[in-house]
């Protein structure tokens, strides 16, 4: 997440707002949001709501959850989805700040 | 059985609050913002 935040600039240049979901409760997230300190907004989700919703599967749980990304447009569309295989199976910023300026352009920006 | 979100599929529309308490919905960003969700692994 230390190089999410190194990027977060890039990423609000290019009209891309990051959210960071888990199941850890509201306390845990702000502890290490103070400790980290974040930029972008954290949404715990202790009810595991939105990981479900999202397909984070919740079997692996006993081998540790694994990293998930999305890329939604401003249309609300899905444009990018990732399920990674294990911690360090996560997309470079590189790519998706490419995606964003692909999205961008094709919305007639 | 997982739920796998689908490409050029409108996202599943949630609203969740933020670690400060405000409610935050991912379909209040239509129109303005590209969204890069993280589903993070877990942290300490």
């Amino acid at each position: 997440m230390a190089q999410l935040r190194q990027d977060y600039e890039q990423f609000q240049q290019k009209d891309a707002e990051i959210l960071v979901v888990g199941p850890e409760n509201a306390e845990k997230f702000q502890a290490y949001w103070q400790k980290e300190n974040l930029p972008y907004p954290g949404l715990p989700d202790p009810n595991h709501a939105v990981l479900k919703l999202y397909g984070q599967q919740v079997k692996i749980f006993k081998f540790g959850r694994m990293p998930a990304q999305t890329i939604i447009d401003k249309k609300g569309l899905v444009r990018y989805v990732h399920y990674g295989h294990d911690m360090k199976d996560i997309p470079k910023n590189e790519e998706m700040l490419q995606l964003l300026d692909t999205l961008n352009g094709d919305n007639g920006e | 059985m997982s739920n796998r979100v689908k490409l050029n599929a409108p996202a599943p529309d949630f609203e969740l609050e933020d670690m400060n308490g405000n409610p935050v919905r991912l379909s209040s960003f239509a129109g303005e913002k590209n969204i890069f969700l993280v589903f993070n692994r877990g942290f300490k």
